[in-house]
């Protein structure tokens, strides 16, 4: 536990207010976010579900970062997004903030070990190597480091992009469907590491998911339909958010 | 499915785009080329019918048809001519070099277009020079001449001026009386014209109470072949009529024969282009197809055959064909009308006048673009038919293949290729250079064929120094596809290729020359003239004679013959003086030549001729002599028969010495022995007094220019292969499109993005600069090793050139990353990641 994140439970890691996104104009109009407004608390693995169309992922992108909002405003810890320009933004997601995409995760070009240390490499800065050390052995990766992606598993490669997200002790890691293209077992090892990651270091994780299995390993599950919170459910079972699920019509 | 191609290449307009511009700029080449040499061609036949339209015949000394040297006639023959039956006036006229020399004592022309002397002809219809109102009038007394407008203009030399004028004879001061055009226009493509009086002219040229032309006005009613056919029964034999419009024909051919070789060199740094282009096109329809895998593999999952896919790509390669080519041809009038203007700015004047596009210039140009659009697109769109319906469902392209059929193959043509060159060296005769420039042209397939070998290996070297991420990633991305880098690097290689070439060839030459002026000319001073038309005349030679300090004075003639029906130059010395200035290791002494000829041993022995055999030689003078080959003489770069000049003044009267070797005398330095041949020279400005270093310095200026001028239209191939990075990484980047997202999104800035683009071109650039210079040197090293027997014996590697091309490469590299760079850093990093 020495090597924890230095995170304090109950602090806001990432708060999104009133936030709206509009997609097109007039009768292709699409409100994918229509005043949202939730906190993610350090420390805590948030799974945020609904259906196709939901805003969901317009919900984590336009927290990471990579999209902006029409109205609103996001914060991750005291800082506000929008009032960043691509610089700070981009300076922001390399040192505060971490990804796991569904899939095309890792840069082919890079052993495995290189895309881990990506975000430190592109910084110019020097890993931590017991950090590393630590991480490389909680996701399973040691032997696999001086690989090519495309001698990696699709679960060995989410690991990889797993370990990525938090070789640079970001503040808070979002994850987009990150079991989505994997089989049960490789997706339960990935999500069993998301938990650890939550338990053991600290992190925060936001995770979007449409799968209960995947929302059961999370502290709190948020519903989303039409571009706004529905509902919440604190430790959520696979039943029971298949349950809730189901009257949301997805 | 044609529909479904067509949309492909609208869908696609970058794609459309950057494969057109190698088209175009290959057509454009050869397009510009013919519309260049038609519009002069054609300006300067107008111009010449319009002057000479009004001589029905013209009676000449009987020439062979190789030449036109000059000859001349007994004025008494004018009397006959004019009373043939159907002659209505006749001109009579004498003709020759004359140097005007400028106030400053430098001579006005004289390396590029003629500096012609004339007598003025006074009968309106029959003269080719016109002096328009207010501008003078016509010389008509001894001491008066009349210039061109065009040299009167931009040297300041005004009506009513004294101006020196040099001749055979030497130079003699004129005052202007007035200024001729020629035609309509005010000079003839930037020659120098001096009109003298009839009289006048004779003295000048040596040819007292001779003629050297008579232009005959036919009566009303008597056509120029009957006139003609008339005339020529009436000569004396050695002297020929011919009618109007053959003469002006044989003037225009022989005015435009330089226009050939303009022509034959455009046309072969067009076909460096096309053949650069090729590379292009090929690469980018191969890249195409294969980011295409999934489409084409959908349209063969739901029914289409392979066929079909094949046509599909076919029809896409014609469309952007035939648009490129028409597109090519528009810009290559373009691409004349500038060079058109360029050669009027360098003095080169042009008569004014529409461009000349031939049907001939539009279906060539076509032509060329969509065979080498069909042709380059051929074998991806073969790799296009192959693809496996099931692709479209994998998300990984397939396999490599094994390089190993590659590399194989790529060895095999290398072999063919360097078999051929050396084969081609190794000759003597006409096919040398075709089989040099096929061995060139294999050789650069082949090396591109095993490129992809070294791709990975020269990518990594290339990219260990680079820093940080970026580095690393231009590294990893250069040597991910060894193929289409070393395809990409192939198109480079070309240009880069033959500039080392001719880098390399032009500095062995220099150190050849020092050499072979050492070895060869033992002589101190060499003595000509700066008028590539005029030499050391007789009279000129007279006074060289006279000078005190220098000992041997020896003259050296030039004159064009032909020998056994081919056309051939003959060098003929004088062997009372011959051995001081000059060392051919003549197989017997000099003085033994008398009225036989010496072959060079090489010559001989190709032509399987043997000493003591008869040649037949023709001359000028239309007389054919049987000489007997005497011996064998080596080391000689210029001609490959010698004879004495006695031999030579029978067949060659009155002409002057193309150059003259001297030796000091005892007691004389060369300084001393200089100025005084200088001194003894005033009377001809236009004669040159050469210490040896003097020549060595002044053939590698001409080395140099004629270099430059090389340097600059292969230039245009680095150009083109610069638009095929571009082109390579644009395509590229469109590809990594989700990797540059995940690049951005883990916090990857646009510097670093564009750094990476920059970096993964530059390390391509430089691959194909390095296989360039690589094969530039082996090209050169083999060139100069073949030619070593022709006085070429010193290979010489300019590495400071190598150098500056390889920094021109990386330079290129970074022009060409420009555009993909920016592309790369603007995505949008959402969209980058959701690209499908």
């Amino acid at each position: 536990m020495a090597l924890a994140l230095a995170t304090e439970r109950n602090v806001s890691a990432a708060r999104i207010e009133d936030a709206v996104k509009i997609y097109g104009t007039g009768d292709t109009e699409v409100r994918a976010l229509d005043g949202v407004s939730v906190e993610f608390k350090t420390g805590l693995f948030t799974a945020i579900m609904g259906p196709s169309g939901s805003g969901k992922s317009t919900l984590l992108h336009t927290l990471a970062g990579l999209d902006n909002l029409d109205g609103g405003s996001v914060y991750i810890g005291d800082t506000e997004l929008g009032s960043l320009n691509d610089r700070h933004l981009t300076e922001l997601r390399r040192e505060r903030v971490g990804f796991i995409f569904q899939a095309f995760n890792l840069i082919p070009t890079l052993t495995a070990e290189e895309n881990i240390l990506l975000p430190l490499l592109i910084a110019g800065d020097r890993p931590d190597q017991e950090w590393f050390d630590l991480v490389v052995d909680t996701v399973g990766l040691k032997d696999r480091l001086h690989h090519r992606p495309t001698e990696l598993s699709g679960g060995q490669q989410q690991r990889v992009a797993a370990a990525r997200a938090l070789v640079s002790r970001p503040e808070i890691v979002f994850a987009d469907e990150p079991s989505g293209n994997l089989d049960s077992k490789a997706g339960s090892e990935l999500l069993e590491f998301m938990r650890r990651a939550v338990d053991e270091f600290g992190q925060t994780i936001v995770m979007v998911t449409h799968d209960p299995v995947a929302a059961s390993y999370a502290d709190r599950a948020l519903f989303l339909a039409d571009g706004k919170v529905v509902d919440h459910m604190w430790s959520p079972t696979a039943a029971s958010v298949l349950e809730r699920m189901k009257t949301l019509g997805a | 499915m044609i529909r479904t191609a067509i949309k492909g290449v609208f869908a696609h307009k970058l794609r459309l785009t950057l494969t057109a511009v190698a088209i175009v700029m290959g057509v454009a080449f050869v397009a510009g080329t013919f519309v260049l040499t038609d519009t002069i061609n054609s300006r300067f036949s107008t111009l010449f019918d319009d002057v000479y339209a009004g001589v029905d015949a013209t009676v000449r000394p009987e020439s062979s048809s190789m030449t036109n040297q000059s000859g001349s006639f007994e004025v008494e023959l004018a009397r006959t001519i004019a009373s043939v039956e159907g002659v209505d006036r006749i001109a009579t006229g004498v003709g020759g070099v004359a140097q005007i020399i400028a106030p400053n004592g430098d001579p006005i022309g004289g390396q590029g277009p003629p500096t012609i002397g004339s007598s003025w002809v006074d009968v309106p219809a029959l003269t080719a020079f016109r002096v328009d109102e207010g501008n003078g009038r016509a010389p008509v007394a001894a001491g008066e001449v009349a210039i061109d407008v065009s040299t009167s203009n931009a040297n300041d030399l005004s009506i009513g001026a004294e101006v020196k004028i040099e001749t055979a004879a030497g130079a003699e001061t004129f005052e202007i009386v007035g200024l001729v055009s020629f035609g309509s226009e005010d000079n003839l493509a930037g020659a120098t014209i001096s009109v003298f009086e009839l009289s006048e002219a004779q003295r000048l040229f040596g040819l007292e109470g001779r003629y050297s032309q008579i232009d005959v006005l036919a009566v009303d009613g008597v056509d120029p072949e009957t006139l003609t056919a008339r005339l020529q029964q009436a000569l004396p034999s050695g002297i020929e009529a011919v009618t109007g419009s053959q003469q002006t024909q044989e003037q225009f051919e022989q005015f435009t024969e330089g226009l050939g070789f303009l022509n034959t060199a455009l046309l072969a740094f067009a076909a460096v282009a096309v053949f650069v282009g090729a590379f292009i096109i090929q690469n980018t329809f191969r890249i195409v197809v294969a980011q295409r895998t999934k489409e084409l593999a959908l349209l063969r999952a739901v029914g289409a055959s392979r066929r079909q896919v094949m046509a599909m790509v076919l029809t896409e390669a014609l469309a952007v064909g035939t648009f490129a080519s028409a597109l090519g041809v528009l810009v290559g009038i373009g691409f004349a009308k500038l060079l058109k203007v360029g050669m009027d700015a360098m003095g080169f004047g042009m008569p004014d006048g529409p461009l000349t596009i031939a049907l001939r210039t539009v279906v060539v140009g076509m032509m060329v673009g969509l065979t080498v659009t069909m042709f380059s697109s051929l074998l991806p769109a073969r790799k296009a038919s192959r693809i496996a319906p099931v692709a479209a469902m994998r998300d990984t392209p397939a396999a490599r293949r094994s390089l190993k059929t590659r590399a194989l193959a790529g060895t095999g043509i290398v072999l063919a290729a360097a078999a051929a060159l050396l084969l081609g060296l190794a000759t003597d005769n006409g096919n040398a250079l075709m089989l040099v420039a096929f061995g060139s042209l294999t050789g650069f397939i082949g090396i591109s064929v095993l490129a992809p070998l070294f791709a990975r290996p020269i990518a990594n070297l290339l990219g260990k120094p680079l820093p940080g991420i970026a580095g690393r990633l231009a590294r990893g991305n250069t040597a991910r596809q060894p193929r289409r880098t070393a395809a990409t690097a192939s198109a480079l290689m070309i240009g880069i290729a033959l500039v080392a070439f001719v880098s390399i060839f032009g500095a062995s030459i220099k150190a050849s020359v020092g050499d072979t002026l050492d070895g060869a000319f033992p002589a101190d001073l060499s003595i000509r003239s700066s008028n590539f038309y005029a030499g050391v005349s007789p009279a000129a030679m007279d006074q060289l004679l006279n000078v005190d300090e220098l000992d041997t004075v020896s003259e050296f003639f030039f004159g064009e013959v032909s020998v056994e029906g081919n056309r051939a130059m003959v060098v003929a010395v004088d062997p009372a003086t011959v051995d001081a200035v000059y060392r051919p290791d003549a197989s017997i002494p000099m003085d033994d030549v008398g009225e036989g000829v010496l072959v060079r041993s090489d010559k001989l022995e190709v032509s399987g001729w043997a000493v003591g055999q008869l040649l037949t030689i023709e001359y000028p003078s239309a007389q054919t002599i049987p000489t007997e080959i005497v011996g064998t003489f080596e080391n000689q770069n210029f001609a490959e028969y010698l004879i004495t000049t006695s031999t030579y003044s029978e067949h060659f009267p009155g002409q002057s010495a193309v150059m003259v070797f001297a030796t000091l005398a005892d007691g004389f330095d060369v300084a001393e022995g200089q100025a005084a041949a200088e001194n003894a020279l005033t009377d001809f400005p236009s004669i040159d007094v050469n210490t040896q270093s003097d020549e060595i310095a002044e053939s590698e200026a001409q080395i140099d220019q004629l270099l430059g001028l090389f340097s600059a239209l292969l230039g245009l191939a680095v150009i083109i292969a610069v638009i095929g990075i571009a082109n390579t990484l644009a395509l590229s980047v469109v590809e990594r499109t989700r990797e540059i997202g995940l690049l951005r999104a883990v916090g990857m800035g646009r510097r670093q993005v564009r750094r990476m683009v920059r970096w993964e071109s530059i390390i391509t650039a430089l691959f194909g600069a390095l296989l360039g210079v690589a094969v530039g040197v082996v090209l050169g090293w083999a060139t100069v090793a073949s030619l070593a027997e022709d006085g070429l014996g010193t290979f010489a590697l300019p590495g400071v050139q190598l150098v500056v091309w390889l920094l021109v490469a990386a330079l290129a590299g970074v022009i060409a990353a420009i555009g993909p760079a920016r592309k790369a850093s603007r995505m949008r990093i959402l969209e980058a990641i959701a690209y499908e």
